[in-house]
């Protein structure tokens, strides 16, 4: 496990958010895993329930982001390393929990937003992303383009779902609804900026502590790297990111669109040729 | 409205593992991201539109080059890409969640979407599809000699099929760069090979197409034949080089769908039954005579058409394998 802390390549704690573009931070030193932001985003956005199931996965019977979830809170008990050693100062009956409450990173350049061939995914001006439901149509094509898994297909109703940062809430001047029911203030609201100042603020406090496996995941350097430029819904991790089940540098899908295309185009170019020396009157 | 339920992971838990050692290197096994929700129907809707745009590409450059003897050729290919073309928006319409709102597509263009360059260029190739294959109809006489027949005979058919090879190509080769575009480990690690693999075994399979058509129905010379022969070698050849790199380029953890179970054989399947196999089948041909050697061509024919369907199965379905891969997920996104 190697911390990811401030030292690095020099782009910690800084983001190509736009000026004023509001977000999240959530803090996962802060959760207690009570999944108050599951149900009151549920709750406010009438989202359906969920398989009715048991996963086996520690508390975790969501499992992960969906169509109708849009909060997901990650349960992960860390009782031995590798070598079946405790990896911990905690006593015994004490689980070593990491919780985390997932959610839509709305993203600074959004892989969904470039990949939706309808305009139905736009930037709001709040600089969240939102998939409009009276536009979508449902192929599908934002659900592979999100680095994270986030967007997916409704089967209900055909059309792709995700986190819109309480975009109604927002017009109205209030905070998202996962955000104002975390009872520990793990998740936060505001804009970027402000967050991100705060949360190296507290990554700093963290290491003044002794936790110095804190980090910032969402910034240029973790999170939102190649091409992404950001999160405008980040974290403050204590372990690696794929033990959240999340990339550690994922990368903006279209980047690969245009030399895919020049390549193609080279293909297109001999294979013509091919055609042309096969096909002729000789 | 039915209660349908969303909720659709499954893990990737070794046998005998315990949870606790699975919460070390990824999250219980849970797939890091969401794969698409793609079918059958994308996977023949890639099969038709790249034999369509392929055989307007072979028929286009027939006439133009082919002199006399290769008008069977243009004939058959520009018949044989406007019955391709056809089914494909209404596949991608049935593909769709919410196919009432297929015109939601035709609202922007955007160029960092495949997928919105794909609409447009679907539609701007069965433009040309459709007017070259009205003009074949009109010069072979089934639209009756008034009228618009004369019009139609008059028009510049091969700056009309000159014209239509650039969105030909692309209709054949796009739908490489959609799969690259994505965050599918298998998919966007081969970034550079999807567009020109695609190319290639389009035209591969637009060319056996045609071969096995006009074998069929006796309606090109030798000679016609032989020429349709070495472009099928050639493309073959490209086709076998790059499934090999594909292979090569993915690397053991994002390659395995390509090796384990029955994607693998599927993927084995490809390259000996739909590329190998027939280039072997020519090669035997080439030395026998008369009937035998026609059955062989024949059969190497239909198995390139076969081979070029199962490719495009393993293709999709093997990134759905590596998308539901946690591991395949992280190994792209580790420090570059």
């Amino acid at each position: 496990m190697t911390a990811r802390g401030p030292q690095g390549n020099g782009r910690a704690g800084t983001t190509g958010a736009r000026p004023g573009a509001l977000g999240f931070l959530t803090d996962t030193t802060l959760c207690i895993g009570c999944k108050a932001c599951e149900v009151a985003c549920k709750q406010w956005n009438q989202l359906p329930m969920d398989d009715f199931g048991f996963t086996g996965y520690s508390y975790d019977n969501t499992g992960d982001l969906g169509a109708t979830t849009w909060r997901h809170v990650a349960f992960i008990e860390r009782v031995s390393d590798r070598e079946g050693r405790r990896p911990t100062r905690l006593k015994a009956f004490q689980s070593n929990w990491l919780m985390m409450s997932d959610v839509c990173k709305h993203c600074v350049y959004a892989g969904c937003l470039e990949a939706c061939p309808t305009g139905a995914i736009i930037r709001t001006e709040f600089d969240t992303v939102v998939i409009q439901q009276d536009i979508c149509n449902g192929c599908g094509y934002c659900i592979p383009a999100c680095p994270f898994g986030v967007p997916a297909l409704s089967l209900t109703d055909g059309k792709a779902h995700k986190c819109t940062l309480c975009y109604d809430r927002l017009k109205d001047g209030l905070e998202p609804a996962c955000a104002k029911a975390c009872p520990t203030d793990s998740i936060q609201f505001g804009p970027v900026e402000q967050l991100m100042e705060r949360a190296k603020r507290r990554v700093a406090d963290l290491h003044a502590q002794g936790v110095t496996e804190a980090y910032i995941y969402g910034d240029r350097e973790v999170g939102g790297t190649g091409g992404i430029e950001g999160l405008n819904a980040f974290f403050i991790l204590t372990a690696p990111p794929e033990v959240y089940n999340l990339p550690a540098q994922p990368e903006l899908p279209q980047r690969k669109v245009l030399p895919a295309f020049l390549s193609t185009a080279a293909a297109a170019l001999g294979l013509g040729l091919a055609a042309l020396l096969s096909l002729r009157r000789r | 409205m039915s209660m349908g339920y969303e909720r659709r992971w499954e893990t990737r838990r070794q046998p005998g593992g315990s949870a606790a050692d699975e919460a070390r290197d990824s999250y219980y096994g849970l797939p890091a991201i969401h794969k698409p929700h793609w079918k059958w129907s994308i996977v023949l809707y890639f099969f038709l539109g790249g034999i369509s745009g392929a055989s307007y590409v072979v028929a286009s450059l027939a006439r133009l080059f082919g002199g006399p003897e290769m008008r069977p050729v243009a004939r058959a290919g520009r018949y044989l890409s406007f019955l391709t073309v056809i089914p494909t928006p209404l596949l991608l319409i049935y593909d769709l969640g919410r196919p009432e709102r297929f015109h939601h597509m035709l609202r922007v263009l955007k160029l960092r979407s495949p997928m919105s360059l794909g609409v447009w260029g679907l539609i701007a190739f069965s433009l040309f599809s459709g007017l070259s294959a009205l003009i074949q109809a009109a010069q072979d006489g089934l639209l009756g000699r008034r009228g618009p027949a004369r019009l139609l005979r008059a028009m510049p058919d091969r700056i009309i099929g000159l014209l239509g090879s650039g969105p030909a190509f692309f209709l054949s080769g796009y739908t490489g760069v959609l799969l690259a575009a994505t965050a599918v480990p298998l998919w966007t690690k081969n970034f550079l090979l999807l567009g020109p693999l695609f190319l290639s075994s389009a035209l591969s399979n637009a060319v056996a197409a045609l071969f096995v058509l006009l074998t069929a129905t006796r309606q090109a010379g030798s000679h016609a034949l032989e020429r349709l022969e070495r472009l099928d070698r050639l493309a073959l050849l490209a086709e076998l080089a790059l499934l090999l790199g594909l292979r090569a380029n993915s690397g053991p953890v994002i390659g395995r769908p390509l090796d384990e179970g029955r994607l693998g054989q599927a993927f084995r399947g490809v390259l000996g039954a739909g590329v190998v196999g027939p280039l072997l089948l020519q090669a035997l041909a080439r030395r026998r005579h008369s009937g035998m050697a026609q059955a062989l061509r024949l059969l190497a024919g239909l198995l390139v058409l076969a081979g070029g369907f199962l490719l495009r199965f393993v293709l999709v379905f093997a990134g759905h394998r590596s998308a539901d891969d946690p591991q395949a997920t992280f190994e792209l996104a580790r420090k570059r």
